[in-house]
């Protein structure tokens, strides 16, 4: 029923979408004034997506991988020297067949200049936001804000890889460096893969499961989550320093029961960015301090350094390509090996992953090809994403990929997704005031 | 040949002398450098709201909004810049930064944020005759064109403009093989740009539509770009400028990037 419903306001609005047409090619731009006298705007979207797997997965037994009818509302309301923003999304979900809704925004944004000169320095954002920094492309160090894996991997638009949290942002600007500090009150986590759309590894079994597991109150955090960024421009590279004082995003930890758990994770690093040559050099570095020092304990992740470089350049006119290079080092790993239940499905010592990236833009911009790959050759296995978005017009937007997992084994990283790879379409209508 | 003939041809050569010692008596140099000026780095900073429309060859419209704010480092020389979009839907709240940098051996700095991720990306410097934003305009056009790329000489005058040529002296590095612009003697101001190819075809064209004084500066308020082969034109119309509002630098930063300064938004 939702559905015929969605499908027939998606088809209303577009046929109510057809231009104004005039002689005067000016005469477009006569509704503008008006416009610009409101301190309120919106605007939003509607979207059909669908996804089917490339092969059937036993686990699983769905061949969708999306289904989505969603929309997007967004509005601000700005007043003299900050602003109220708002961005919700109401979709019916046809893989978990629920109606869902999230606020991806709804906060407030200003400078703390009404408390006097020294109140200019700072800024504050509070509310239900998005929050990211850090330098890899699609791979995340000292960035610990949640994210939405399922998202992801399902071919929604790369927005909903980041999910929101409700949080305190407060940022200081002075003249040697600035710094935000974001305090999450109440933890939250990445929406991992977790059965409900993709089946996933059990080292338990030794297979390949698709057990909605979620995570028992008792072992979700009750302390918050602060997060801090140091950074400044010397010599023309941006630098930056970071800090986390919170829990593993994702439940890799289990209590005694064997029960999945969030363990104490604190994580500190760094990172730089500059021109180089005619592109972009990056680097960043982050070491996770976790609760398991000697590596000894099974129920708790090992201390890890993650390190990553990145080079980024137009190749060509509208072709860019860059390529990353990222390592995860696992510390204490004999301890690890030696306690673990599991030490044939372990990580290696050093896990790494390269990846490359190819972005094209085409018929005056309206057409967007991009190549994205990791690939592990430690693990031997990878993740190719390939997206094409086409929208000649302000109204409507065509979007259609392919998310494609790859390897030989079916416990590592990547590889353990290979029977949910798969192909994904979706069209967008906008609308504004 | 009659007497009446020859005098026109004296009557012409004379015309042809006078005009060529008024070329010379004109500093080629001095008058783009005066142009440049007039068209990027009036007052020492500025801000305007704009509007484009993009029309294709096929007729389909688009429309992008934004307001410009801009300082300058120097007249002629750096210059900061930051492009804040509220319109269509699909780019509200992304915001553009850029650093340039006249020296053409030091590529601009550029830096995207995109409000749905929270994301600031560094980009690479890019080809900088590619379209500025999906429109007919190229980044070139909307951050200037270094005058040091380009030997420019006198072609023509008429009344009221100053016709110069201008050859690429890396001719590798752009898609013409020269163009035309069209100075206004009074204001300076470039008032239109033909772009030629190679065996002289007149493949785009800029021009400034109407040009008001703001403040005191003669300002364009409309310009049009035309791509001659597709027909594909688009249109961009300024309003609300204002200009030495004495921006800080600190507008120019990543911290407008992620808060945008609202009160010079309006």
């Amino acid at each position: 029923m939702f559905k015929s419903i969605a499908a027939s306001v998606l088809l209303g609005l577009c046929l109510s979408a057809h231009g104004q047409t005039s002689d005067d090619p000016w005469a477009d731009m006569d509704d503008w004034e008006a416009q610009e006298t409101s301190p309120f705007s919106w605007a939003g979207f509607t979207e059909l997506a669908l996804g089917r797997r490339l092969k059937s997965d036993d686990v699983i037994g769905q061949n969708t991988t999306l289904q989505d009818a969603r929309l997007q509302l967004q509005g601000d309301y700005v007043l003299s020297s900050s602003k109220l923003s708002f961005r919700g999304d109401l979709y019916y979900d046809g893989v978990k067949e629920s109606l869902e809704s999230q606020i991806r925004e709804w906060y407030w944004q200003g400078n703390l200049g009404f408390l006097g000169a020294a109140g200019s320095h700072f800024d504050i954002k509070a509310g239900q936001q998005v929050l990211t920094w850090g330098t890899g492309d699609y791979l995340f160090l000292n960035d610990l804000f949640p994210k939405d894996y399922q998202s992801f991997f399902a071919g929604r638009d790369d927005d909903y890889l980041k999910a929101p949290s409700l949080s305190v942002k407060l940022s200081g600007y002075f003249e040697f460096a600035n710094f935000d500090v974001v305090i999450t009150p109440e933890f939250e986590p990445d929406n991992s893969i977790n059965g409900e759309y993709f089946s996933y590894f059990s080292p338990m079994t030794g297979t390949l499961i698709a057990d909605e597991f979620s995570v028992l109150d008792s072992n979700i955090p009750a302390d918050p989550e602060y997060a801090i960024r140091i950074y400044g421009t010397l010599a023309g590279t941006e630098l930056a320093l970071y800090g986390y004082k919170g829990h593993t995003k994702l439940p890799e930890a289990a209590d005694a029961l064997g029960n999945p758990r969030y363990s104490d994770l604190t994580v500190t690093g760094f990172s730089a960015v500059r021109a180089m040559g005619s592109g972009i050099g990056k680097l960043e570095y982050a070491f996770y301090d976790g609760d398991d020092t000697t590596g000894a304990d099974p129920f708790v992740p090992n201390d890890q350094s993650r390190f990553l470089v990145g080079y980024e350049q137009e190749l060509i006119s509208n072709l860019t390509g860059s390529v990353q290079w990222y390592t995860e080092f696992n510390h204490d790993y004999e301890a690890l090996i030696a306690n673990s239940l599991w030490p044939q499905y372990e990580d290696e010592e050093r896990r790494h992953v390269v990846t490359t990236e190819l972005r094209y833009l085409a018929l005056q911009q309206t057409l967007t090809l991009q190549l994205f790959n990791f690939y592990s050759p430690t693990d031997n296995d990878g993740y190719l994403r390939l997206r094409g978005t086409y929208s000649p017009t302000d109204r409507w937007q065509i979007s259609a990929g392919v998310n494609g997992f790859y390897g030989d084994e079916t416990y590592t990283f990547y590889s353990q997704f290979k029977d949910g790879s798969n192909l994904h379409l979706a069209f967008r209508y906008f609308f504004e005031e | 040949m009659g007497i009446k003939s020859f005098y026109s041809v004296m009557l012409g050569f004379c015309a042809f002398l006078s005009a060529s010692t008024v070329a010379q008596d004109i500093d080629v140099d001095a008058l783009i450098l005066a142009s440049e000026k007039a068209a990027y780095y009036a007052g020492d900073d500025g801000r305007s709201n704009a509007r484009m429309i993009i029309v294709d060859g096929q007729g389909r419209k688009q429309m992008r909004q934004f307001t410009i704010l801009r300082k300058d480092v120097e007249d002629n020389g750096d210059q900061k810049m930051m492009v804040f979009f509220s319109r269509p839907a699909d780019v509200r709240d992304t915001v553009f930064r850029v650093e340039k940098h006249a020296d053409v051996n030091i590529d601009d700095d550029r830096w995207l944020y995109l409000p749905a991720l929270d994301l600031v990306k560094r980009i690479s410097a890019g080809d900088k005759r590619t379209s500025f934003v999906g429109s007919h305009f190229f980044y070139e056009d909307v951050s200037g064109r270094a005058v040091s790329e380009d030997r420019f000489t006198l072609e023509n005058q008429t009344d009221t403009r100053f016709i110069l040529k201008a050859e690429p002296k890396d001719p590798d590095s752009v898609e013409f093989a020269y163009y035309l612009v069209e100075i206004d003697k009074q204001n300076k101001l470039p008032v239109v740009i033909n772009f030629f190819k190679q065996d002289g075809t007149n493949y785009r064209r800029v021009e400034a539509v109407s040009v008001a004084t703001i403040e005191g500066y003669p300002t364009v308020t409309r310009s049009k770009v035309t791509d001659l082969n597709s027909g594909g034109y688009t249109l961009m119309e300024f309003r609300n400028m204002d200009y030495n509002l004495g921006l800080d630098d600190g507008v120019f930063s990543e911290r407008s990037l992620r808060t945008p300064p609202v009160q010079w938004l309006k």
